[in-house]
């Protein structure tokens, strides 16, 4: 029973029924306010429900229970309530599928209307006619849930998007053979507390927040990113609050190996005024880079509130002015190095020093000093060319910066608020369209002014922002009820949306969009099939690089000395086994490094097979791609890894199979399984044994026999590698 | 205007382009398969088809190169050599194109703001100051942008042996991105069958494949699964075409005979390579080449390095005019700073973008000329400053390219291919830079 509150109020109000009576231990007699400010006593019960289309369940004083949805109440009764909301994913997810369902059934009635009036309908030509039929005829299809997913393509898609790689042999053959009801969920929890959701999530905030190795844009790049890195796979791996993170990342201060979430600053070390264009897109799906030079065409930014912004981090500079001379010391050292036979012949200063003593300045501090200006073209009359500017928000809360130890700091309030419209949508956005392949709106990075009536589903919407704050920015609670849900778990859409679907939002999800996987998800999943434990390695820096920048280069005097150091820089990153061992650069597998792309350097080089599969270069906000080219095609038909790297003796795969037990026919299983995640029908199967038939013959020795059948098993893998059902999240 | 913006909007722009990428029929080697050829008239400027840069990539000292100053404080050892244009001298170490001096014309008035390797190399290729926001394009992808593609199986540009830090397409998007060849003896990567893997094996594997594939193709006939099952069947022509030729050095014409004029080097083959796809129909070409970063013993390394660069560059004006092709092809030399005069305590100069040497020729360009000049001592421009912006925008016009085309990447931001700048008398967008007439006369 739901009553809209006002009524209700008016009801009680009029009745003058408004005796308390003494509640019981548990419950709790306060006064409730309606968001519009009425009052009422009663006594706290229960919720049912969850996130914003929750209820409250109240006893009034004349006992009668009464159920105000949530959204009608204010915020402080709101607080109230939210340590008794459900977070249970299941019950959270099931409001989900209601809001899914609710818009595909409206949609589809909203088309079948249409279609029946599209005959007598004036002003379309006969032609216009049957053309809005077809599309009608498409659309509708598309609003009917498809099919939820086989135990199969359930298990590789959750794979692929949680741990961002395909399971493994034994993964999978684990799960299938799984008879427990309440499979599914368990392995969404064991998957989102596994290292696999570190690297998947840091594959995708490195895109996000241009995470490279080098860090800096301009200048030096003898910047080590280890420590960045590390911070925010564990902000991952610890699970700590989104806003805590992005706050952490606006207003920390030090240098990066003391305080590593000032790589977000140091980015874009020189260039402040890119630094907060890419924090409204990254933060707040928000472009306003246009306003740094005028007005916005189209949106309600003026280049005033362009500057007023950017004088919130006026004070912060990433660069220390003047600081330690490393100049004198970096010639002392070369001095003493060139004394003892260390350098060529003709050269007297070490470049390599003085480039990473230089790097040394990179310090993100406040001056106390606002440096932000109009600039010198100026051309609008609220203001001067060069006039000096005072921070002040164009939109959400107004801010006194005279309350904050920095302005940065209320800059960094504002941007995490609740009240902040932007900030909390853009987070289930880009985390839906992460999930689901297709975001509520799109494009992500540019969010219109008013989002009722342009996002696809702006109940949903609503409610994803909702649970958010309840979940207190949990993302790995965020996407534990998004997987749980039946529309995440149905079978990926069979059609395209067409672009008119995704830039009006009609498209209503049916299930998900069917994916190319990234160029990250292809890696890993190559990895998955060479190496038995792919989440075995990791890259580690942090630590040593802490070391290696805290030496005083005073105390650098012998030339043993200074080489030592020079050394211990130049290794601060490297792979380290689980147990702590260090990795030989020489472990390869057919002659490739076989570790997961979140450990390998950042990005790779531009002619890997990481790039040419779409791996960002990092230098702009998601610049990664999943469109197909004629390279990619050549290097899965050509290239080594196919060829070389998956049908080497020492891929995991190859190995399992040409020394393991089964018969032939189980090995053409285990491999459907390992590559697909699916086994093979019949005919398959034949046709892939004669495919991995082996010519081998009694002269040949152990290991040119083995060879041998790594090839022919190779053929198989070869041939799943290149099908479009392994490169596709279904 | 309003409504022009909101049909370009950026998310159905870019849906647009690359939706439209991967349905394109004819795709050969291009990274992406990229809209129909529509192929404009000529400019008003452009006598070239085509144009070939080549990269100085570390800051190519102009004093030791094509700005001398024999006499000068600042000289170093370097010494002049004539070229029989009265009063003008390169560097001794630049023998070759001094007696094709008649055919270069040298820019010694270059400056930019930034000392910079990535900062300038950006600001050289592209026009534009390097952002943290938006990659600008360079010149391949603009002249495909304004003039259309210029072959029908072929990449309109390649870039040869450059580093992960080219702008490349920039916010045209990867559609448009210049082929990347790494070594130029290995031509286009992975493009024959694996070793060891000859044809019969390829066929079975390709038959395994596609009945594998068969039912999930059936069920998902998306947009994506299609293209990429296109890509694959194109891909198997293009193994098979002759296009893949252009790429092999190995067949070029007295390939030895070649390798022995251009020098046995990667500037040398890369400019081999330029030649043979420039020929062949590619648009634009930019050939890297390292090692002008000569913080250290500068005499003992630009004596090798500055004459492989000129005996490459040589062979190619000698080559390009044996195939009748010097007149229709721009090719440029470019660098982003030049080197202090100041020589270091390491016998090296640094850093200097106050000014610097560039060259042309070929296109259009009238050779035996030098446009501008340093000072004395070689540390500032004395006359006729040229910025980067110029320097583009002479070789677009070269090209007969719209200097005024403005054009909006997918955020709705004007750009245009030598730079912008507002002019205060109309308030329009116009090209920031200025092409040397005087090259052209």
């Amino acid at each position: 029973m739901k009553i809209r509150f006002t009524r209700l109020f008016l009801a009680l109000l009029s009745t003058g029924a408004l005796i308390l009576t003494a509640g019981s231990a548990w419950a709790e007699v306060r006064t409730w306010t309606s968001s519009d400010g009425r009052t009422v006593q009663a006594e706290f019960i229960g919720t049912s429900g969850a996130g914003t289309n929750a209820t409250v369940k109240l006893k009034l004083s004349d006992g009668k229970i009464a159920e105000y949805p949530i959204s009608k109440l204010s915020e402080q009764d709101r607080i109230f309530v939210k340590g008794n909301l459900p977070t249970d994913p299941a019950a959270l997810a099931e409001e989900i599928d209601t809001l899914v369902m609710n818009k595909l059934k409206e949609s589809y009635y909203g088309l079948q209307a249409e279609l029946a009036a599209l005959p007598t309908k004036e002003g379309l030509t006969p032609d216009e006619k049957a053309n809005r039929k077809m599309e009608i005829d498409r659309e509708m299809q598309m609003c009917v849930p498809n099919p939820t997913t086989s135990d199969n393509q359930f298990l590789r898609r959750i794979y692929l998007d949680v741990v961002g790689r395909i399971p493994t042999y034994d993964e999978a053959d684990a799960f299938l053979n799984d008879r427990s009801p309440n499979k599914r969920a368990v392995l969404i929890d064991k998957l989102l507390n596994s290292e696999g959701f570190v690297m998947r999530m840091y594959n995708y905030y490195s895109d996000l927040l241009r995470i490279r190795d080098g860090l800096v844009m301009m200048g030096n790049d003898s910047l080590k990113v280890d420590s960045y890195m590390e911070w925010v796979k564990d902000c991952v791996r610890t699970d700590k609050p989104l806003n805590t993170m992005v706050k952490e990342m606006l207003t920390a201060t030090g240098k990066l190996w003391d305080s590593p979430a000032t790589g977000f600053m140091v980015t874009d070390d020189g260039m402040p005024l890119c630094n907060l264009s890419n924090t409204f897109t990254v933060f707040m799906g928000t472009e306003i880079t246009c306003a740094q030079c005028h007005d916005h065409p189209f949106e309600e930014v003026y280049q005033m509130d362009f500057y007023k912004m950017a004088a919130f981090m006026g004070e912060t500079v990433t660069r220390a002015r003047g600081g330690d001379n490393y100049r004198n010391e970096v010639d002392r050292m070369s001095q003493i190095l060139k004394a003892a036979g260390k350098l060529p012949p003709k050269v007297n200063q070490d470049n390599a020093l003085s480039r990473w003593f230089g790097s040394n300045r990179t310090d993100v501090l406040d001056t106390n000093e606002n440096t932000v200006r109009l600039p010198h073209d100026y051309k609008y009359d609220d203001g001067e060319p060069n006039m000096k500017i005072e921070p002040a928000t164009y939109f959400g809360d107004k801010m006194d910066v005279t309350k904050y130890k920095t302005p940065r700091e209320a800059f960094a309030d504002w941007v995490i608020s609740p009240n902040n419209p932007r900030f909390t949508v853009n987070v289930v956005n880009r985390f839906w369209k992460l999930a689901f392949g297709l975001a509520q709106i799109e494009p992500v990075d540019n969010l219109p002014g008013h989002l009722d009536g342009q996002a696809e589903n702006y109940q949903l919407l609503t409610f994803l922002e909702e649970m958010m704050k309840d979940l207190n920015y949990s993302v790995k609670g965020f996407f534990r009820v998004i997987y749980n849900t039946n529309t995440y778990q149905r079978e990926a859409e069979t059609m395209t949306p067409s672009l008119t679907q995704v830039d009006t939002g009609t498209y209503h999800f049916p299930g998900p969009v069917l994916r190319r996987m990234s160029a990250e998800q292809i890696w890993d999943s190559l990895v998955a099939l060479t190496t038995a434990d792919p989440e075995s390695v990791t890259r580690k820096g942090a630590d040593r690089y802490k070391e290696v920048m805290d030496v005083a280069p005073a105390s650098l005097t012998t030339a043993d000395q200074i080489e030592k150091w020079k050394k211990e820089w130049t290794s601060v990153s490297r792979l380290v086994r689980n147990g702590g061992e260090e990795v030989s650069k020489d472990e390869r597998v057919g002659g490739q490094q076989m570790f997961r792309a979140s450990e390998l350097r950042q990005p790779m080089p531009p002619d890997h097979f990481l790039r040419m599969f779409g791996q960002s270069d990092k230098q702009l906000i998601e610049n990664q791609f999943t469109t197909g080219s004629s390279p990619q095609v050549m290097a899965l038909l050509n290239g080594e890894i196919t060829n070389k790297v998956l049908t080497s003796p020492d891929a995991y795969l190859i190995k399992e199979i040409a020394y393991g037990k089964g018969s032939k026919r189980d090995n053409i299983d285990k491999i459907f399984l390992s590559v697909l995640t699916r086994y093979p029908t019949s005919e398959e199967k034949t046709i892939a044994q004669s495919g991995m038939r082996a010519k081998t013959n009694r002269d040949m020795n152990e290991q040119q026999k083995m060879e041998v059948e790594a090839q022919a098993i190779g053929n198989v893998i070869w041939a799943l590698v290149n099908a479009r059902e392994f490169m596709f999240v279904q | 205007m309003k409504e022009l913006f909101n049909q370009l909007d950026p998310f159905s722009r870019r849906q647009f382009v690359l939706r439209a990428a991967q349905t394109a029929l004819g795709v050969s080697i291009l990274p992406i398969g990229a809209a129909s050829i529509v192929r404009a008239a000529g400019g008003a400027g452009g006598k070239a088809k085509r144009g070939i840069l080549l990269y100085m990539s570390g800051g190519m000292s102009h004093m030791d190169t094509f700005d001398p100053k024999p006499g000068a404080e600042t000289a170093g050892k370097t010494q002049g050599i004539d070229t029989g244009v009265a009063g003008v001298q390169l560097a001794e170490f630049l023998p070759e194109l001094a007696k094709r001096f008649k055919d270069i014309a040298v820019i010694r008035s270059m400056n930019q703001k930034t000392g910079d390797h990535r900062g300038g190399s950006y600001w050289v290729r592209t026009s534009y100051e390097k952002r943290a926001t938006i990659v600008h394009p360079t010149m391949g992808p603009w002249a495909q942008t304004l003039l259309g593609k210029a072959h029908d199986t072929l990449p309109d540009s390649v870039v040869i042996g450059g580093g992960g830090e080219h702008p490349g397409s920039g916010f045209f998007g990867p559609a448009l991105s210049p082929l990347p060849i790494g070594d130029p003896d290995r031509g286009v990567q992975n493009s024959h069958p694996y070793q060891g893997v000859g044809t019969d094996l390829f066929e079975k594997r390709m038959d395994l494949m596609n009945t594998f594939d068969q039912s999930f193709r059936r069920k998902f006939q998306t947009d994506e699964v299609k293209a990429y099952t296109q890509f694959y069947d194109e891909t198997l022509k293009l193994m098979k075409s002759k296009d893949l030729d252009t790429f092999d050095l190995s067949k070029e014409k007295d390939y030895q005979q070649k390798v022995e004029r251009y020098g046995n080097t990667r500037i040398g083959k890369g400019a081999i390579l330029a030649k043979r796809l420039v020929s062949a129909g590619v648009r634009f070409v930019e050939v890297v080449s390292g090692g002008w970063d000569m913080h250290n013993d500068l005499w003992g390394e630009i004596p090798s390095t500055a004459g492989e660069m000129d005996k490459a560059i040589s062979a190619l004006i000698d080559d390009l005019k044996a195939e009748g092709l010097f007149e229709e092809t721009i090719i440029a030399v470019a660098t982003e700073f030049g080197r202090t005069p100041i020589i270091n305590a390491n016998a090296g100069r640094d850093h200097h973008p106050r000014v610097f040497s560039t060259m042309l020729a070929g296109g259009g360009i009238v050779g035996g000329q030098v446009y501008g000049a340093s000072d004395e001592k070689g540390i500032a421009v004395k006359e006729d400053i040229c910025n980067p912006q110029d320097f583009n925008a002479t070789i677009a016009y070269a090209l007969g390219l719209d200097l005024n085309k403005v054009i909006y990447s997918p955020s709705g931001r004007p750009f245009l291919v030598a730079g912008h700048t507002r002019d205060p008398k109309t308030d329009q967008i116009v090209s920031a830079g200025k092409p040397i007439m005087q090259l052209f006369s």
